[in-house]
């Protein structure tokens, strides 16, 4: 790595892309951002009416009571009221008076009726408003409190690692085990983490999220049941999206200038000139990151700034940073793999689309749970809340996005060679290049397994989210995902090797190979035992995932030590299933991976059956 | 010709596989947001006997009616806020309402306070506040019909509960026209794709050695991704309909969609011919659409409301105008844009 | 300056070039020729350090080719310069001056001689919009804007017209008396044998023929006698009113001769015409067995 020379190369990039982009992209892109602003402008004020506007047909006379309510909400088209018409299918609910007079039958006239429910609650609700007597328009006042429940197990612990940890004594392996799954709960301490007391100044019920609320949504603070806010992540959503939505636009134009460099071999000068192809990848990635990182501070200081969020500075800005790194690295491999731009386009695609899922899906839980923090969107979150973030939270959501980054643009810098860069190929195969490039000897399989790890790690923490709500069900589902993503990661490169003739395809090779792969994903999995430091398996979900990484606590010395060692037999057998099979062909190959996720699901149900119980 | 050449060439790359497997994930995605949300909500998620909720303090009896009026929770009543609080802490209830008579500030009547207590932390947070609020908002009924003599006008009485799904409004008003959009809008940008990709790789050049015109080749390119979106769409409505979601007027509905998809098209192939080179080009392909779909708002119909009036079979005279306004300006662009290719010198590229 | 060792460059299965051995010297122009698919361009693209080659040794002014220093004494010219198509020519070789760590004002003033004497106008016009030739100028002065000492030109005259053509030619011919060590990949061999000082004759990935062009043209190349007539002789064919025979030797010529006297003519005109780099090329390619004969043994 030469700094110099990746700067020259990033100056360079811009500056060539200043060049690239006219004038009059530039202003059609104004023109275009001023017209967004105006449309949403029209929106909020009101001027526009909601998507559902006109779904329900409503028969109301005028002179019913209901007539306002339902002429007030255009989701509902106002006609007479006819009995021929229900019957047509043309009126899904007939009043008169305030009688319904005709029984919801079909989805859509239940759904009308609900909708009208609600409909009529909020008018209510306005008329209450103008009243001159507001006690007896607003009899009640509500403060919300959140207390934790001590005595209750399923509560999921928000405190402090430190605090916990001092409760019933780490664990003889001094791996960190932790006491159990939180029977015992956590003594609190201070006012952050006592009750909250809220309400009386209105709708700060959302657990800290009182000025973007009342920001975003305008309403007044007042103390009334309405104003009760669940802790329902909406605010969350928002600012979720709005920190995402941004790194799009730079995928877009960095898988379009990664992909360029491959077009008509324009790559290849560069490659030629002394300048290493890190130094060129880096450079190429800077502006694009220091792009993504402006628009992203722009962001959280405008919202700091304009008061519509409590707090935001530099560690929602740094937390946003691994996934830019995310984002851009999953661009760049598959502009490495793509071989045209349509297929780029599809590819930028689905890097969105998982992308926003992975950072987005957890974040909603932020105010609910501490999984939100696989996602360091809910680091983001948070610290715009103006909550205090600890080293580990932050350590935590961090480092798998990091690191998964890392071994993106050291797979993809792999294919960023002439022989592979200009080269058509189908993206399988060039998936297993990118893994056989890294192949040197046989203790390359060590490597290989180890460095998949981020992968398996935000992969598995993914699937933990995304099956955790499911409840009791979403353990046995979320062992078939870890076991499905273990075998894959750990003998996948082990395939490429096999061929792409690294690796002789002897009987012997194939156990040594298989052997030290499952000693490399050994070792990575106990030294990222990070997970520990978060608790995560106070989760029983989090715990089934991760279960050949943490011993339990509470058994002897022996049975710790042979629970240390058994994970490594489990991980060497199946790599070395695996491997075997892979030796030949890819059907064989197929059924081998199958075979290895049949034991390793075996060995897991046993454990999680006979100790987390 | 081309166009078929450019079908196959799709096929063939096995990208419009991808292009189907992305958009299912894209619709399960954001299902799975709503019902995962939610589900959140919905009471029948919990155990059977639903909430406990404790009822303490000197308005506990009206606390008490207000709880048991609602569906999903159940009132427990304790003699003493402490008792209440044991019992929270305890996990016996899930929630617990303290309500106190007050005076209000300026002393012209008497306020009912209340202070609830929901778990930190819990997974089942959420839905208590929401069935909290619910309560509370029954007891705030409740409290102004019997002060219904101070107020000038008198609450309406709400119409009876409905069993409704509630992913209803969201399936129409979201989900149908996110996934009959997706495939005009891919249309779009492949179509920014192909036209840049000849002209940066040069291979327009050779293409115009071959007896074709520059129209030829633009009509060709542009009326196989026109014809990819509805062919997609159909698929999405024959899946909904597999899945027990009727949608009503598919013709219509794939007219539209045939529309939209000619007019993205037709503006992608523009801006491709006009910027030549595919990062810009699909830079203002992205943001320019996404701004005329949001601008569309300021129609009497959004596209979006369009789609959901039409599936859920409520349209309009309205709504039929809109469709055929579509389709109009779906053929005048695209005889425009040929003319204005006819005139392009296919040097100038 | 340039000394490569039984090269070997397989890609899977398929070997694109094995057992290459050539050394270059300083000031040299080394020709390496031969039909589409024969390695020449795997060859250069080795020798620039851009593929590693699967086995053998390479060197490059003194430099191991996996070295980024030697990059700073080589100037690559890729068969098809693909260029940055919304730079202008300027913008374009101050970017790759800088890659080379070149001052600026030795950058700005190597730029406009070479594009000077390459006659290129429009220096702040987008590459885009260009034509081939000058794009090829450009390309050319950007493989000199490091004052290389080592140039690799892959086809430098790929795809342009023939006066264009000839230009290049007769530039790089001028380079090569300037003293650069300059190796030189074409099909066309009437360029190489222009100005080629030693060529190496590639098939099927190896080098199956080398040495100067003199000495190839003795191993496989053909002198023809084209003797005219004034009468008709055994084999001649008519033309204008005389008779021309072809042999292939003296000997051949003297028969004629006494062939025409014997008939009461004689003979009008005896050319020579050598066998171009091309016949002995297809000469090369037929007689190509595996363990071929080496005309200079390194």
């Amino acid at each position: 790595m030469n700094l110099r020379k990746l700067l020259r190369i990033a100056r360079w990039e811009v500056t060539k892309n200043a060049g690239g982009v006219d004038k009059r992209t530039i202003a059609i892109m104004g023109l275009a951002v001023v017209a967004m602003v105006a449309v949403a402008a029209v929106a909020v004020a009101g001027g526009a009416s909601g998507l559902d506007s006109g779904l329900y047909r409503v028969g109301i006379e005028e002179s019913s009571p209901y007539y306002a309510p339902a002429a007030d909400d255009p989701a509902f088209l106002v006609r007479e009221p006819s009995t021929l018409a229900v019957a047509r299918g043309n009126q899904e609910l007939r009043f008169e008076g305030t009688e319904l007079r005709n029984r919801p039958v079909t989805q859509k006239e239940k759904a009308a009726l609900g909708e009208f429910r609600s409909s009529v609650d909020s008018y209510n609700s306005r008329q209450m408003a103008s009243e001159d007597n507001q006690t007896a328009a607003y009899p009640v006042a509500v403060s919300l409190v959140y207390l934790e429940q001590r005595g209750v197990t399923d509560t999921v612990q928000t405190s402090d690692r430190q605090s916990s940890s001092d409760g019933s004594s780490g664990s003889a392996s001094g791996d960190g085990s932790t006491d159990g799954s939180g029977s015992n709960g956590s003594d609190r301490t201070g006012g952050s983490t006592g009750a909250t007391p809220t309400g009386s100044d209105g709708g700060t019920a959302s657990g800290g999220l009182s000025g973007l609320g009342a920001g975003l949504t305008g309403g007044a603070a007042s103390g009334t049941p309405s104003d009760i806010q669940p802790p329902f992540p909406f605010e969350s959503l928002v600012l979720a999206f709005l920190f995402i939505v941004p790194m799009n636009f730079v995928i877009q134009a960095y898988g379009s200038t990664m992909l360029s460099e491959r077009l008509n071999r324009r790559g290849e000068l560069l490659l030629v000139s002394p300048v290493s192809r890190f130094d060129i990848i880096a450079g190429k990635t800077v502006p694009y990151l220091l792009g993504a990182m402006g628009v992203i501070t722009a962001i959280t200081l405008g919202l700091r700034l304009s008061g519509l969020t409590a707090g935001g500075g530099p560690v929602a800005i740094l937390a946003v940073m691994p996934l830019a790194l995310l984002f851009l690295s999953a661009t760049f491999c598959g502009a490495m793999f793509a071989r045209s731009f349509k297929e780029l386009t599809f590819v930028t695609v689905t890097v969105t689309v998982s992308l926003t899922s992975y950072a987005f899906v957890p974040a909603i839980f932020t105010d609910v749970t501490p999984i939100a923090l696989i996602s360091p969107l809910t680091i983001v979150v948070r610290d715009l809340q103006g909550q205090a973030i600890s080293l580990t939270d932050f350590a935590f959501s961090t480092t798998p996005p990091t690191l998964t980054a890392l071994v993106l643009f050291g797979l993809g810098a792999g294919l960023y060679r002439e022989e592979d860069m200009f080269t058509q190929r189908a993206l399988p195969l060039k998936m297993l290049d990118a893994l056989s490039g890294r192949i040197k000897s046989k203790w390359s399989a060590l490597k290989l397994s180890a460095l998949l790890l981020p992968f398996v790690f935000v992969a598995e923490l993914a699937a933990v989210a995304l099956l955790f709500a499911l409840g009791e069900v979403s353990i046995p589902l979320v062992l078939v995902a870890v076991v499905v993503i273990e075998e894959i990661a750990k003998s996948i490169h082990l395939y490429a090797g096999f061929a792409s003739g690294r690796y002789r395809r002897s009987l012997r090779a194939a156990v040594a190979v298989g052997a030290l792969s499952g000693l490399g994903f050994f070792l990575a999995e106990k030294f990222v035992a990070i997970i520990q430091l978060v608790q995560l398996d106070d989760i029983n979900t989090g715990e089934a995932a991760f279960i050949t990484g943490t011993p339990p606590d509470g058994v002897s010395p022996l049975l710790v030590t042979l629970l240390l060692l058994a994970p490594l037999a489990l991980h060497a057998v199946t790599a070395m299933v695996s491997s075997l099979g892979a030796r030949r062909n890819r059907r064989s190959y197929a059924v081998a991976v199958l075979l290895a996720m049949g034991i390793h699901f075996a060995y897991n149900y046993t454990v999680v059956v006979t100790l987390v119980q | 010709m081309i166009a078929r050449r450019d079908l196959s060439s799709l096929s063939r790359e096995k990208t419009i596989v991808l292009a189907l497997v992305i958009q299912l994930f894209v619709a399960a995605f954001s299902s799975f947001l709503v019902v995962g949300l939610t589900s959140l909500y919905d009471p029948s998620s919990v155990e059977s006997d639903g909430i406990a909720i404790g009822v303490t303090g000197d308005a506990s009896q009206a606390l008490f009616e207000a709880v048991a009026e609602t569906e999903g929770v159940r009132p427990v009543a304790f003699d003493s806020p402490s008792d209440a609080r044991r019992a929270f802490d305890a996990g016996r209830v899930n929630a617990v309402l303290t309500g106190q008579y007050a005076a209000t500030p300026n002393g012209d009547g008497k306020i009912l306070q209340v202070t609830a207590t929901a778990p930190e932390g819990s997974i089942r947070t959420t839905l208590v506040v929401v069935q909290l609020r619910t309560v509370l908002k029954t007891l705030e009924r409740n409290e102004r019909f019997e002060r219904a003599n101070s107020l000038e006008r008198v609450p309406l009485t709400l119409p009876p509960e409905a069993d409704a799904s509630p992913y209803f409004s969201f399936t129409y008003t979201v989900l149908i026209p996110l996934l009959l959009f997706l495939p005009p809008f891919i249309s779009g940008s492949v179509a920014v794709d192909t036209v840049t990709e000849e002209i940066e790789r040069g291979t327009l050049e050779l293409l115009r050695v071959a007896p074709v015109s520059l129209l030829d080749i633009v009509d060709g390119k542009s009326l196989a991704m026109v014809a990819l979106a509805p062919a997609q769409a159909a698929l999405w409505l024959l899946l909904l309909s597999l899945n027990g979601i009727s949608v009503a007027n598919p013709l219509a509905l794939l007219v539209f969609v045939s529309a939209m998809a000619a007019i993205v098209v037709v503006f992608g192939v523009v801006l491709g011919l006009q910027m030549g080179r595919r990062r810009p080009a699909q830079l203002l392909y992205s943001v320019l659409t996404l701004v005329v779909f949001g601008a569309a708002i300021l129609l009497p119909e959004h596209p979006a409301t369009t789609t959901a009036k039409l599936a859920v079979d409520s349209p309009t005279l309205l709504t039929y105008g809109h469709v055929g306004g579509y389709v109009a300006l779906a053929v005048a662009l695209f005889a425009i844009t040929r003319r204005y290719v006819d005139r392009i010198e296919p040097e100038s590229l | 300056m340039i000394d490569a060792r039984d090269l070997r460059k397989e890609y899977g299965d398929f070997v694109a070039v094995e057992g290459s051995t050539f050394s270059v010297d300083q000031g040299e122009v080394f020709g390496v020729i031969g039909p589409n698919g024969a390695g020449k361009t795997t060859t250069l693209k080795m020798l620039s350090g851009l593929l590693e080659p699967t086995g053998g040794e390479v060197s490059v002014a003194g430099y191991d080719v996996t070295d980024t220093e030697m990059r700073q004494q080589l100037g690559f010219l890729p068969e098809a310069s693909p260029l940055y198509e919304e730079m202008t020519p300027k913008s374009y070789l101050r970017f790759f001056a800088d890659l080379y760590d070149v001052p600026e004002s030795v950058a700005t003033e190597r730029m406009h001689d070479t594009l000077d004497e390459l006659e290129l106008e429009h220096r702040d016009r987008k590459l885009g919009d260009m034509s081939k030739g000058m794009k090829r100028k450009v390309a050319i002065a950007r493989s000199l804007i490091n004052d290389p000492d080592v140039l690799l030109y892959d086809e430098p005259a790929s795809g342009l017209d023939p006066l264009t053509t000839n230009y290049v030619i007769e530039f790089t011919q001028q380079l090569a008396e300037e003293g650069k060590t300059i190796v030189f990949s074409a099909h066309n061999l009437y360029h190489v044998e222009t100005i080629c000082d030693r060529v190496a004759i590639m098939n099927e990935g190896r080098i199956v023929a080398r040495g100067d062009l003199d000495e190839l043209q003795d191993e496989y190349g053909q002198r023809e006698y084209h003797v005219y007539t004034t009468v008709e002789v055994p084999d001649a064919v008519q033309e204008n009113g005389h008779w021309r025979r072809v042999v292939d030797s003296m000997d051949g010529v003297d028969s004629v001769r006494e062939a025409a006297t014997e008939r009461g003519g004689g003979v009008l005109d005896i050319r020579t015409e050598e066998s171009s780099l091309e016949e002995v090329f297809l000469n090369v390619a037929e007689s190509e067995t595996p363990g071929t004969r080496y005309v200079e043994d390194a």
